[in-house]
């Protein structure tokens, strides 16, 4: 995408804020009992369009208002409207200190909207201090002020959430309570979202920009009117709702990661790869040459890493009587970011005397240069036919592109192949890699609300969400050459040509609908009745065409020849026909979903209980597309769940709860998990398990919340989940020496956690800290190896208690803030630590792949410079801390990020 | 008021139970599939699902992947011709079993006669396999999956039988056998095979049984390799590799990759004698993490035609085949059962027919006899556990029969 364009479109909204008038209103808004200042408050005069919205610091300044009487007025959320008459002459600055008075929550009615600047942090603890269910929100402002810029590094610091990411990617997915990605769900404005990754249902919360972003709600326990498919928690990702004021905000940074102070950025010809591959370019009957193949995509060359540019703005307005309401959020992220990588593969060591423990055998080397494009666009639209009647329209359009090199320097240090007799000597192999990955998705949401009556609410939605991934010639090359005993080295040659096209989708159509009926019982009581519906339609495929290139035996030994360069090595094209027709990885899939509830919600003065049940019907297939028939190919799955679920809120005091919940919810395989076709590894062969069971798991959850003032906060907790039939990837046999694994059901798992929250402010400085502590248990098969007393030796599968995989014992996040409001200036230090996590199951009994601790410290600020503009600052990871994992005692791989910073201004109107 | 507010909830947990009665278990349902009965075997055009067997002076001509079924059985008689057409492949889930006879070979051949035109028996599931006296030649078409395809490939802990049979120009791995299987490969003659890779013999996870009277000729890669899982060490691949002439193999692959006659890595134990190890690459590496402590070897015979040869790759590179004949790189050391060649004529095995080659492409004729004549040191000096000569033609009668 063309920077020129936004910058134009930027340009454009800043020359509109013009104005040509003379008196000035300014001053702070506060709470009228905390006296604390609040943020995104919107003050305005009742018959004049242009007022403005108090900053971080609760301050706000109209300008150019010409002479006369106003009524001033400011809505800000949970508080009472403020009203006040004043008379403004001419060329006189007023300053005017607004004082507002929190208010209690309406119960007699529904009521279809009421929103306003929801942004504010005051108002998240709001929303989790009301909520129905144990919640978590992150608002706009907490993110923004935050070191982080997408939703995935926001998502970090909420308690108990740590992040999956894989090496040398970007990916990461929200883990929460321990529980991997695929026990949560991700959803958009209140909708589950459809996953452009083949082999997942989830979507990378990297691809998110936080600017687009009105907040991030964390749910860790589910109501009936919400899908039952979240065992640890529902991620819902709000985007920005239209204002009841005309708002402009923009933003512009740049960064660098420090990586590249030490080493170049490895870049490839992006021009030479093929979008499409020589099946879809010319036919399948065409048999291609190594012509046809494209060859400066692995030719790597070095370059200083650019900078990283980030730019966003959104913007929205009120017209036609406040009745149409839009916003537009438009978020533009160039980053490029490395990492170096020590990658190690290990083996059982079946010397005499090593008792069969875990050895490396291969070291390799790897560098990897990234270059990640997200382009963000949210627009809404909503028209109030009156009071009582609202419809919106809500579009989110994420563009991911990632171009990555990957340079690899494999060392076989066992015997193998190697012919390795000490450091030095042996095997080596240069495997390089380009690739080029673009992800869509598109989420649209057309919704109504209407009040029927006083007591009758009812409200509908339809969504379409469509997500493709498309990677076009994924390039690998491998090269290899041997260090003699003697130190000298043979030539590169040319091992192995890799070239794959693979494109996946998922498609969903969803309807729902809610009847809500509401109604006081006596003055201070009130009860509310709810029943709804859903109907999803999910479709998926998965298109993958692999072509190998082989070297080209030479005309007149048969022999390989010598690598020289790229441009000059002669490969031959082994399967002419690709294998777009026949690859194992290609299959369609659909899910349909349908789902009822019914919910009762009773206020009393003192209680507030939330239950009723959902029901939830699944259905589920796939079809693979077999060179060989075979009885798997083709399967339906149809399960039917009850989710009973039931909330207490119990209100001590105005400003305390302790609630306690149970629920039931499930855990769905991914599409992909069912599929039964293998892919043969070296000595493990993976499979689908058609097999395989949904996951069930009953949740219990206990809560004291404390809330003394504003910004400030107490949470402590506990939780208990038994979880039936998780899915966990395990042996499924080992015969004569060739693992398989797959997808299984490991009987039931318990976790039992508990967390605590804290936040508050002595004076300019603040302190907010979460801890999270989870413990899981489950047993699965490993393979076992020993020694018998006859000196017998055997392997055999035996039963190994551990951890579920992902599950983190410890976590802890702690940030300290400093808050100057009068000079304006914000700084946020931000520790997140989490300790040993299961990372992934080693196949050997007594060994798994455990991710060592870590500690990370970032640092964020900002600076209002004038009326409009603010200076920011993030740096992140500035302890350089590496990512490791190792088994047992060996490290089995290494991974170096370095320490990366953003500079920028934010502009607001 | 009150009453109101009671019958609410009444009706909610109603409501809650008439949905609770809506729960099922879940099912799992797999659509049928028709597999279609396969008819007698008559000469002509055959593909798709076969069982039966493959009759005496009949020519078969296979045009699209064969199937044999788990519990079904595919047959050949002695003198049957198949001839492979469109890369084809045999997969055999079932039972494969081609007995052919020393006048009356049974043979697949592709239609074009050229290395790498078909595709070979793929038999990771299969029940068993018996193959004797049968020629198959010209395998190694890559797959639909763009992967090497071996000329005979077998995934499962099974009898594996191949007996007095041919096997010429295949394209990557020969015989390629996992988890398991038990085998008895003797009297073979295995030539020419793979491009720019691949072993003869590639034996792998668990393996058990014997190679022996073989010859194996001008292979990219290893005559015969033996390994074990890395992850599951038992039970451990255990070959005996006796008696086998092992000629001018490994010279393909380049020098980052020489191939040996025979090695034995990762957990894996060889019992190595009698064999006659003659211009390859790289004669008995024994890699360190092989088992070596079981692993037993000698009385094996090594010679070279020629002082140095220039690697085919890369022509600065002189190699000295004696100083491979147990190469610094593994740790295998000479035994003193050896002959052990050190100058031309020094422990000549004197071949009855051979002209001296080293290293040959894919697809040569290997038109040699690898007989002994007269005089050959290789006569009486064996280890008698096994045989009281060397190599893969015998005195005793009991070698290899080609």
């Amino acid at each position: 995408m063309n920077y020129k364009i936004y910058l134009a479109l930027i340009f454009i909204f800043a020359t509109a804020a013009t104005f040509a008038q003379n008196s000035t209103l300014k001053g702070v808004v506060i709470d009228e009992k905390t006296k604390e200042p609040l943020a995104g408050a919107y003050v305005h005069f009742d018959d004049r369009k242009g007022g403005a919205l108090t900053d971080a610091f609760g301050q706000y300044s109209i300008s150019r208002i010409p002479s006369g009487n106003y009524e001033v007025e400011v809505k800000y959320v949970g508080y009472k409207e403020f009203k006040k008459q004043i008379e403004l002459t001419e060329n006189k600055v007023i300053n005017l200190t607004i004082t507002l008075e929190e208010k209690t929550e309406s119960l007699q009615n529904v009521k279809v909207y009421g929103k306003a600047g929801v942004e504010s942090e005051a108002s998240s603890r709001r929303s989790e201090k009301n909520a129905n269910n144990i919640t978590n929100v992150i608002s706009a402002q907490a993110m923004q002020r935050s070191p982080d810029i997408n939703a995935a590094n926001a998502l970090q610091r909420v308690s108990a959430v740590t992040l999956q990411r894989n090496s040398g990617s970007d990916e990461a997915f929200a883990i929460i309570r321990g529980l991997e990605p695929r026990y949560n769900n991700t959803l958009i404005n209140g909708v589950k979202v459809t996953s452009p990754d083949p082999a997942s249902r989830f979507v990378s919360l990297s691809i998110v920009p936080s600017d687009l972003l009105d907040k991030i709600e964390v749910s860790k326990t589910l109501t009936p009117q919400m899908e039952g498919d979240a065992i640890g928690g529902t991620v819902n990702l709000v985007f920005k709702d239209a204002p009841e004021f005309e708002y402009f905000k923009a933003n512009a940074s740049a960064g660098y990661s420090t990586i590249f102070f030490n080493r170049k950025f490895d870049d490839f010809s992006h021009g030479a790869v093929q979008s499409k591959s020589v099946s879809e370019r010319f036919g399948s009957d065409y048999k291609p040459g190594q012509g046809n193949f494209s060859r400066a995509n692995l030719d790597f060359t070095q370059k200083n890493a650019p900078v990283t540019s980030l730019l966003g703005f959104t913007y929205g307005r009120r017209f036609l009587k406040n009745k149409l309401g839009f916003i537009i959020s438009e978020s533009y992220q160039n980053q490029y970011y490395g990492s170096n990588s020590e990658f190690n593969i290990a083996q059982l060591d079946t010397r005499p005397g090593k008792n069969y423990q875990p050895v490396i055998s291969d070291v390799a080397n790897r560098t990897y240069s990234t270059q990640q494009l997200n382009n963000g666009l949210s627009t809404h639209l909503d028209y109030r036919f009156n009071d009582k009647n609202k419809i919106s329209l809500d579009n989110v359009f994420l563009y991911t592109q990632i171009a990555q090199s990957r340079l690899s320097i494999d060392t076989s240090i066992l015997g193998g192949n190697g012919g390795r007799i000490g450091p030095g000597t042996g095997a080596v192999f240069n495997d390089n890699r380009s690739y080029i990955q673009n992800q869509f998705a598109e989420n649209l949401k057309l919704s109504g609300k209407h009040v029927l009556s006083n007591h009758l609410l009812f409200d509908w939605a339809g969504v379409y969400s469509n997500s493709t991934q498309n990677a076009p010639d994924r390039a690998d090359i491998s090269l290899n050459h041997l260090i003699n005993p003697d130190f000298t080295s043979t030539p590169d040659y040319l091992y192995n040509v890799s070239r794959i096209w693979q494109k996946s989708g998922n498609k969903d159509v969803s309807v729902l609908a809610n009847v809500g009926y509401k109604s006081g019982l006596g003055k201070n009581n009130s009860i509310e009745l709810k029943a709804g519906g859903l109907y999803r339609h999910s479709t998926r495929f998965n298109n993958q065409n692999e072509y190998t290139l082989k070297p080209t035996p030479n005309n007149l030994t048969g022999g390989k020849t010598v690598f020289t360069d790229i441009y000059a090595a002669d490969w031959l094209v082994y399967n002419v026909t690709g294998t777009s027709t026949s690859d194992k990885a290609n299959y369609t899939a659909y899910e349909n979903i349908t789902a009822g509830y019914g919910e009762f919600k009773l206020s009393l003065s003192k209680l507030d209980a939330v239950g009723g049940v959902r029901v939830e019907g699944t259905e589920q297939g796939y079809d693979t597309h077999p060179v060989i028939l075979d009885v798997k190919s083709n399967a339906k799955k149809t399960y039917t769940d009850l989710l009973p679920s039931l909330q207490l809120k119990y209100k001590i005091t105005e400003k305390s709860n302790i609630r306690a919940s149970y629920f039931k919810s499930i855990s769905r395989p991914a599409l992909y998990e069912l599929v039964p076709t293998p892919t043969f590894g070296q000595s493990t062969d993976i499979t689908g398990n058609p097999e395989v069971k949904h996951t069930v798991a009953d949740n219990y959850d206990i809560r004291y919340e404390l809330f003394p003032k504003n910004e400030e906060q107490f949470f402590i907790g506990g939780f208990y989940k038994k979880i039936t039939n998780p899915i966990e990837f395990a042996l499924n046999s080992l015969i004569g020496g060739q693992a398989s694994t797959s997808p299984q059901n490991f009987g039931t798992a318990t976790v039992t956690g508990a967390e605590i929250v804290y936040s508050r402010f002595f004076g300019m400085l603040g302190v907010s800290g979460n801890y999270t502590y989870t413990y899981s248990n489950i047993n699965t098969t490993k393979i076992f190896t020993s020694t018998d007393a006859n000196n017998v030796s055997t392997s055999v599968p035996k039963l190994q208690s551990r951890p579920l995989q992902g599950q983190t014992g410890n976590v802890v996040n702690l940030s300290l803030l400093y808050k100057n409001d009068k000079k304006k200036a914000f700084l946020q230090l931000a520790y997140t630590y989490t300790s040993k996590t299961l990372a992934l199951v080693y196949p050997n009994y007594g060994f798994d792949y455990y991710q060592q601790p870590q500690s990370f410290l970032s640092l964020s600020g900002e600076k209002q410079l004038d009326k409009h503009f603010v200076f920011t600052a993030k740096v992140n990871n500035l302890l350089n801390t590496p990512t490791t994992i190792k088994i047992g005692s060996l490290v089995q791989s290494r991974e170096v990020y370095n320490l990366g910073f953003n500079l920028g201004f934010r502009y607001s109107l | 008021m009150k009453i109101r507010y009671i019958q609410t909830l009444i009706s909610t947990f109603l409501i809650a139970f008439s949905i609770s009665s809506c729960q099922k278990d879940e099912v799992t349902t797999f659509t049928k599939i028709t597999i279609p009965s396969s008819g007698p075997i008559s000469a002509g055009d055959i593909s798709g699902f076969l069982k039966g067997t493959l009759l005496t002076g009949q020519t078969y001509t296979i045009i699209a992947d064969i199937t044999v079924k788990k519990g079904d059985t595919l047959a050949a008689q002695p003198g049957a011709i198949v001839i492979v057409k469109n890369n084809a492949q045999i997969n055999i889930q079932g039972v494969l079993q081609l007995i052919g006879s020393k006048e009356q070979p049974v043979s697949f051949n592709s239609d074009t006669n050229k290395p790498g035109t078909w595709g070979g028996f793929q038999c990771d599931t299969a029940e068993a396999i018996t193959i004797k006296w049968t020629h198959v030649d010209n395998t190694g078409g890559p797959d639909a999956s763009g992967s090497a395809r071996g000329t005979l490939k077998i995934k499962a802990a099974i009898n594996v039988d191949i007996e007095d049979s041919w096997f010429t120009n295949g394209q990557d791995d020969l015989i390629r056998i996992e988890k398991g299987a038990t085998i008895t490969i003797v009297r073979n003659t295995i030539s020419s095979s793979g491009s720019t890779d691949g072993e003869a013999l590639n034996l792998k996870t668990g393996v058990k049984g014997i190679v022996a009277f073989n010859v194996i000729f001008g292979q990219a890669g290893s005559g015969i390799k033996l390994e074990t899982s890395p992850t599951i060490p038992f039970p451990q691949t255990e070959v005996e590799v006796y008696n086998n002439t092992i000629v001018s193999n490994g010279w393909r692959r380049g020098s980052a990759e020489p191939g040996r006659a025979v090695s034995v890595g990762v957990n894996a134990i060889g019992h190595i004698y009698n064999n006659i190890i003659v211009n390859n690459y790289h004669g008995i590496e024994l890699f360190s993490d092989g088992d070596l402590s079981k692993t037993t070897y000698g009385n094996n015979l090594f010679y070279s035609t020629v002082d140095t040869y220039t690697d085919l790759v890369d022509s600065t590179q002189k190699i000295n085949i004696r100083e491979n004949f147990y190469p610094a790189s593994g740790v295998g050391v000479a035994q003193a059962s050896d002959l052990i060649s050190n100058k031309i004529g020094n422990y000549d095995p004197l071949f009855v027919n051979f002209d001296g080659k080293v290293a040959t492409p894919n697809g040569f004729p290997n038109t040699y006899d690898f007989h002994l004549q007269n005089g050959s040191p290789a006569f009486g000096t064996g280890f008698t556990k096994y045989n009281l000569d060397l190599g893969a033609y015998t005195t005793d009668g009991k070698g290899n029969q080609h």
